[in-house]
């Protein structure tokens, strides 16, 4: 069996050469198109990436803008000065529980 | 393609296929001729197959490896990005995760003037697009035969503006720039750092390693502070430094349980994205670098010691009838009640007559190791570098040791007061301050015991609903403080019109004597009396008020609930408190 790879022909050739040369152009094709590929992934990675770092980036900034937009302290300047806004008094608070009572005594809205 | 063209292909085709077929017969017919002259032939195959499937090898292995990197590798991936750049430092953020400092990216600006056409318009587009580039360095470089650095710390917009001029002769390149976004909110506790990525001040110097770790490990560092209790203080010291104008003011709000510091705030303060702008003065954390006699506020140790010791209990008695002699020395209460006093009565008159007996039967050796254990002795234990020494007396005679129990003759930083408080409130262990936010409670070292911590609560309460800091009580809150005026000493002697007045208060007072308790200290350094304080500057009337429109701000965030039996807003405005100030000579 294994002789007749080495003595059959195919048009002339044998066949042990014929499976060596078909094995070789699919290793070589392989091997290009696998390298190629990588290649591709490479590039697309890295194209992500820094894709990814710049959102990054634009994240941070607007999270330090966020910060300083929130400041408690910066809204509270703003809440007093434009909307007359002041700290809750203990009069105007209650208790989840005191709701009811509160209801009660405000009678129903018409 | 044309037909013509195409046949010439065809036939180059078929001669190239003749070629190579030629080519693998001449070889067969080789190792045919080789075959018939004898076994070496069969050698040469074999050496030819071996060559052949080693080739092979390698070809399958390089298939392999390329296809199992172009299919599984990591080349490139997230998790292989750059490691963050030298002098990189992580995020600082609040309790709640709000955004203190951040590393962002900026960008500095350059310019080759070899590839500009025209210098003028070059010149006359920058500054009108940077308005605050410095001129000199522009027409240095504007002369320059090379590439030249123009201005740094560019934000994205700005270069966006710079980029849009269209001028090929500017370049950019990245910068990382520290930056402060919550600007001059906890600013002495922040801190800042160089733009070399190195903290000169506040946690940025204090956790200066930390930051750095953490900043390699791609997270950010918690600390204690919450920034909505820091608003409020801030807010109600910025009233103080409006009403009295003060030199300074400074307040610290601190879970007494686990020590940490939840806001701090020294007035006046800077903006430190700005700081090398700002005046030195207000580069001063006056709650750490700064020592002040204390004054009365000094009373909860000597107290603490004392029912702690057993040199007093609450029915003890003391003769503030007679002012007290000692040598040369006479010590007053300014608004004595010239009586017996009982503890109680001393604690909440303020009494420093009734506070020096108490101090000197305790003695100046006891006095001395229990100011010890309250972190008195010693800079405050907080990671700030700006921790100041204490000021402490040589000798611990009879007049020192009447002093220190009010308060004078030993001066100390306001930070380390309220370390010291926080040991007295919390059932009697000191724990350390902290600026990092705690997980759960350290476990620090008892220096009194359970029993003199909650008597202690009491009396701060008792002095709060009867006593000298009735203004600071915040309805339903159960705030219980402490006042304090002292003289300042001013070349060597007590200058009665110059005080540092203070407040300590602890809330709420009530529960388990190891409940989760807060400290609020107000300081405030040279307060003037004005007519809504009918002139006085003392601390009831100064520190007091904003330590009760503290609390009763920051309670909703802390947690407290308040309770329905409070005595409300009326009742707040009615008392006003006795005056006590602290004096002596060196």
């Amino acid at each position: 069996m294994i002789a007749s790879l080495f003595h059959r022909r195919v048009r002339g050739f044998r066949i042990i050469d014929l499976i060596a040369l078909f094995c070789l152009s699919v290793l070589v094709l392989g091997v290009y198109f696998a390298k190629a590929a990588a290649g591709r992934e490479g590039a697309e990675i890295s194209a992500v990436n820094q894709s990814i770092k710049d959102e990054q980036a634009r994240v941070r900034l607007l999270q330090a803008e966020l910060a300083h937009l929130e400041n408690p302290a910066r809204l509270e300047r703003l809440s007093a000065a434009y909307l007359g806004l002041r700290p809750m008094t203990a009069q105007r608070e209650t208790p989840p529980e005191g709701l009811v009572e509160l209801s009660r005594n405000e009678g129903p809205r018409r | 393609m044309r037909p013509a063209e195409l046949n010439a292909l065809r036939a180059n085709a078929a001669t190239a296929k003749a070629w190579l077929v030629e080519g693998v017969w001449k070889v067969e017919h080789a190792f045919e001729r080789s075959k018939a002259q004898g076994r070496v032939v069969d050698d040469t195959r074999l050496r030819i197959c071996f060559v052949m499937a080693l080739f092979g090898m390698a070809f399958v292995t390089l298939g392999i490896e390329a296809g199992r990197a172009a299919l599984l590798g990591k080349a490139g991936g997230p998790e292989e990005a750059a490691a963050p750049p030298p002098g990189a430092r992580a995020d600082l953020v609040d309790r709640e995760g709000r955004l203190l400092a951040v590393d962002l990216v900026h960008y500095g600006l350059y310019l080759d003037p070899r590839a500009s056409w025209n210098i003028k318009e070059t010149r006359a587009k920058l500054m009108a697009a940077l308005p605050n580039l410095s001129r000199e360095r522009l027409e240095k470089a504007l002369r320059s035969d090379r590439r030249e650095y123009l201005i740094g710390a560019l934000t994205p917009s700005e270069r966006e503006r710079v980029h849009d001029l269209g001028l090929p002769e500017l370049s950019f390149e990245e910068e990382e720039r520290r930056v402060y976004p919550v600007g001059e909110s906890a600013s002495h506790l922040i801190g800042f750092a160089d733009s070399g990525g190195h903290g000169l001040a506040g946690a940025e110097s204090a956790l200066d390693p930390e930051v750095r770790e953490a900043a390699a490990a791609g997270k950010p560092v918690a600390l204690a502070i919450d920034l909505r209790v820091q608003a409020a203080l801030e807010d109600e010291l910025r009233g103080i430094m409006r009403l009295h104008t003060p030199i300074s003011a400074t307040g610290i709000v601190t879970n007494a349980r686990t020590g940490e510091v939840l806001a701090l705030a020294s007035l006046p303060d800077f903006n430190p994205n700005t700081a090398g702008q700002s005046p030195p003065a207000n580069l001063v954390n006056h709650a750490a670098a700064s020592v002040y006699e204390m004054g009365s506020t000094f009373k909860i140790f000597t107290f603490a010691l004392g029912l702690d010791s057993g040199v007093a209990n609450v029915n003890s008695t003391f003769d503030a009838s007679e002012p007290l002699k000692i040598g040369d020395r006479t010590i007053h209460d300014y608004h004595g009640v010239n009586r017996v006093m009982s503890l109680e009565d001393v604690f909440i008159h303020s009494s420093n007559i009734g506070t020096a007996k108490l101090g000197l039967r305790a003695g100046g050796e006891r006095l001395k190791r229990y100011f010890d254990a309250f972190g008195l002795l010693a800079p405050a234990r907080v990671e700030l570098s700006e921790s100041a020494r204490p000021i402490l007396p040589r000798t611990w005679n009879e007049d020192v040791v009447a002093s220190a129990s009010f308060g004078a003759a030993i001066s100390v930083s306001p930070l380390a007061v309220a370390g010291g408080v926080g040991a007295v409130m919390n059932g009697g262990n000191y724990v350390p301050l902290t600026i990092l936010r705690q997980d759960g409670a350290p476990k620090g070292r008892r220096v009194i015991s359970p029993e003199a911590s909650r008597a202690m609560l009491d009396l701060m309460r008792a002095n709060v609903l009867r006593g000298t800091g009735t203004k600071a009580d915040a309805p339903g809150l159960r705030v219980g403080g402490k006042t304090g005026s002292a003289e300042k000493v001013i070349g060597g002697r007590y200058e009665r019109s110059k005080l540092v007045s203070s407040f300590a208060a602890v809330f709420p007072t009530d529960g388990p004597v190891d409940a989760t308790r807060y400290v609020v200290l107000i300081t405030v350094d040279e307060p003037k009396g004005v007519k809504e304080t009918f002139g006085f500057a003392t601390g009831g009337w100064t520190a007091a008020p904003a330590a009760g429109r503290v609390i009763d701000r920051i309670a909703p965030f802390l947690g407290v609930r308040r309770t329905p039996t409070a005595p409300f807003a009326a009742q707040r405005q009615a008392a006003a408190p006795a005056e006590e100030v602290s004096e002596g000579t060196l």
